[in-house]
């Protein structure tokens, strides 16, 4: 023998329960988006992945005076110039559309 | 110096970190049933033109030491081979090459 629960109790019930316990009464299940609210921001552990690297070029541009010198960009740069000097170097910008080789017929 | 691959992913995981609010912000607006279609629908709108990079799925996690985006280690943000070496020489605390 079990005694009959009105539905209307059951809902006075656990509107009761939402307040008591502070969460949401949503007896129909409708979707607020609540959840975007809640998750935590992934940004900040999201920039945090790669270990930092140091940027020589750029300290060296912040501090002038310390007169840094970085040596693989010095190495890179004598590279192309001594590529240049063989006329192995990067072909002139073109300045007009005859010019360009996208346009000119292929060899 | 990383490769481009990972210059690329470090550029989305700023531009998803920036944008990381603004984008919560419109889609609790565009999720949220109790509120009217046209609010919803704007949100979506307004969802729609955020940066391409700006979604945190875009995000990967790669190898930092040669910018491998598969067999990633997710423990050590390491490739599986770069895992390898860096664990025979010692360098990851704890990694023992196992031998029964």
């Amino acid at each position: 023998m079990s005694a009959v629960v009105l539905p209307s109790r059951l809902t006075a019930l656990n509107r009761l329960r939402c307040a008591i316990f502070q969460t949401s009464y949503n007896p129909t299940g409708i979707r607020t988006g609540a959840k975007y609210l809640r998750k935590r921001l992934r940004g900040p552990s999201m920039v945090r992945y790669y270990p930092q690297e140091i940027n020589l070029s750029q300290i060296a541009r912040q501090y002038p005076e310390l007169e840094l010198v970085n040596e693989i960009e010095e190495q890179r740069l004598q590279d192309v110039e001594d590529r240049k000097k063989r006329g192995k170097g990067a072909p002139k910008k073109a300045k007009t559309k005859d010019e360009s080789r996208r346009t000119s017929k292929r060899r | 110096m990383p490769n481009v691959r990972v210059l690329r992913d470090i550029k989305a995981r700023d531009i998803v970190r920036a944008n990381e609010i603004a984008r919560r912000a419109y889609l609790y607006v565009a999720r949220n049933q109790t509120l009217p279609p046209q609010v919803r629908h704007q949100a979506q709108l307004q969802l729609n033109t955020f940066d391409r990079y700006s979604r945190p799925t875009t995000v990967k996690n790669r190898c930092y030491e040669t910018g491998r985006g598969r067999g990633i280690m997710s423990e050590f943000g390491l490739c599986r081979f770069q895992f390898r070496l860096k664990a025979l020489h010692g360098e990851l605390n704890g990694v023992k090459k196992a031998s029964w």
